[in-house]
């Protein structure tokens, strides 16, 4: 597999570390399954380059495991740590903006890349909504990463979550109209991704084109 | 919620992580799976023994195992997971039961496992279909799947030449049985197919397949005198396989030794 470290990202591990990624993504059931998510989901509490698309290399090995041997060791591992840190999201956030930031992007990559005959897992569901609800809260508005961390995660796994509850997506743009018309505080690049999101949103999670013009044209240029 | 549920506690609790395969070897991936009796069978009503701890102490008293009804039997991800994937795979069969009911049963008012003792009900008239009970009896089934020696019955015993009575058969599902006799039936399965349970003594399964229509025996007395010469030969690797398993057949005590596809670590 010579694309492998293209395709996964797994440049930035050491050398071992990549060759035992690499089993395992052969032959999940020679490697300890446990390791190898650890590994991965350490990784992506750090990496925020990393924790965007680990949900490839997640989903090829639980792939890779259900069709070695029907198994789904490699799965549930993944699910506990990421419960585990779900359940300490709060503390993660003061500890580390950075942190909190990249489990949110690793949990919603899993839930755009882990399905279940083809649908997006129910247990996560819930909890992907509580962050970016967290996300959408007044403090969080304030930091321009986290605002950042929210638009790119509706664009990327919005319209899905509305699918399976339009409910709590209505009451997250509830809070996202009022941050952008009431918060106090936001820099204006915040106030530029809100925008663009609630537009986005309410063209059925995508942009005319005009509005795309507006939003992303200077930058190309 | 408490927060001791970690990954590594699966090392800890081997034991109790009763149905899935996350021990340390593969093997104990087998034995896990063993002839336990009903307590690995019960697995609903074992009340998720290897999460009790894990449950907010305001639902269960600390010794008790009961299942917590408000949150479902298990509040992890992965079971979570799990079970939605089971729910999905249920239905599924399901509906393939529906549509295939009535071929079906025909072909199995023929075969008759000597475990079951069922109310022979016509297939879509009387079909079990709570998916509760479809659920605990799928993982029931599951459980006896995923071992070593299902493996390898299945792949010694292809379907067609299966006997009934002989052979061990997966009790169906949809079919209405009382508790105690679907219960009676999934135990008397996974005994018989204890009988396919990999040898003690042997590091490595040797299953018969269809090498044999490959290779004459002339080849197998030719491998064991110049083994070093076959090296570069198109048949190198099965050659190889029949040389290495001859060696170690006076080891095992296995019923049915054979010649399986594994990797040879000198042949890289």
């Amino acid at each position: 597999m010579e694309n492998c470290n293209e395709d996964y990202r797994i440049q930035s591990f050491d050398v071992d570390t990549q060759k035992l990624l690499k089993t395992a993504l052969k032959d999940p059931s020679s490697v300890n399954l446990e390791k190898v998510s650890n590994i991965l989901v350490n990784q992506s509490l750090k990496d925020h380059l990393f924790s965007k698309e680990a949900g490839r290399i997640c989903y090829t090995i639980v792939q890779a495991e259900a069709k070695q041997n029907n198994g789904t060791v490699f799965r549930r591992h993944l699910l506990n740590r990421l419960q585990q840190e779900f359940k300490e999201r709060e503390e993660t956030r003061k500890r580390s903006l950075q942190g909190w930031v990249c489990y949110v992007t690793f949990i919603c990559n899993i839930f755009d890349y882990l399905k279940v005959n083809n649908m997006p897992m129910v247990a996560l569901v819930l909890p992907v909504y509580d962050c970016l609800m967290r996300l959408a809260q007044p403090d969080a508005l304030l930091n321009e990463e986290e605002v950042d961390c929210l638009v790119l995660q509706l664009h990327r796994i919005g319209e899905q979550l509305e699918k399976v509850n339009s409910q709590r997506m209505d009451e997250l743009f509830f809070l996202l109209r009022d941050g952008f018309l009431l918060q106090e505080g936001l820099t204006s690049m915040a106030r530029l991704l809100l925008l663009e999101v609630l537009e986005f949103r309410a063209g059925g999670w995508m942009l005319s084109s005009t509005a795309h013009k507006y939003y992303y044209s200077e930058i190309a240029d | 919620m408490s927060h001791r549920y970690r990954a590594t506690r699966s090392d800890a609790h081997d034991s109790d992580f009763k149905h899935r395969s996350s021990g340390p070897s593969r093997w104990s991936h087998c034995r896990k799976r063993g002839i336990d009796g009903s307590l690995r069978s019960h697995s609903d009503e074992d009340g998720d023994d290897g999460h009790s701890d894990s449950r907010n102490s305001s639902f269960t008293t600390p010794e008790s195992a009961a299942p917590v009804s408000r949150c479902g039997r298990q509040s992890d991800w992965g079971s979570q997971v799990e079970d939605e994937e089971m729910r999905r795979d249920v239905h599924r069969d399901m509906q393939r039961r529906r549509i295939l009911g009535s071929e079906v049963n025909q072909r199995e008012r023929k075969t008759s496992s000597g475990s079951s003792g069922s109310c022979d009900s016509r297939e879509g008239e009387n079909m079990e279909t709570d998916e509760a009970v479809l659920m605990r009896r799928q993982k029931q089934i599951s459980y006896g799947k995923n071992t070593l020696a299902y493996d390898r019955y299945i792949k010694e015993v292809p379907k067609h030449m299966r006997q009934p009575g002989v052979h061990p058969k997966t009790p169906n599902k949809f079919r209405k049985y009382s508790r105690r006799s679907w219960d009676q039936q999934i135990k008397l399965w996974r005994v018989k197919l204890h009988a396919w349970d990999p040898p003690a003594g042997c590091s490595q399964e040797h299953t018969l397949s269809d090498n044999i229509e490959e290779l004459d025996l002339d080849d197998i007395v030719d491998i064991e005198l110049d083994f070093p010469a076959l090296a570069d030969s198109q048949n190198a690797p099965s050659s190889l396989l029949v040389h290495s398993s001859t060696a170690e057949n006076e080891d095992c005590s296995a019923t049915p030794v054979k010649v399986k596809k594994t990797e040879d670590p000198d042949v890289a």
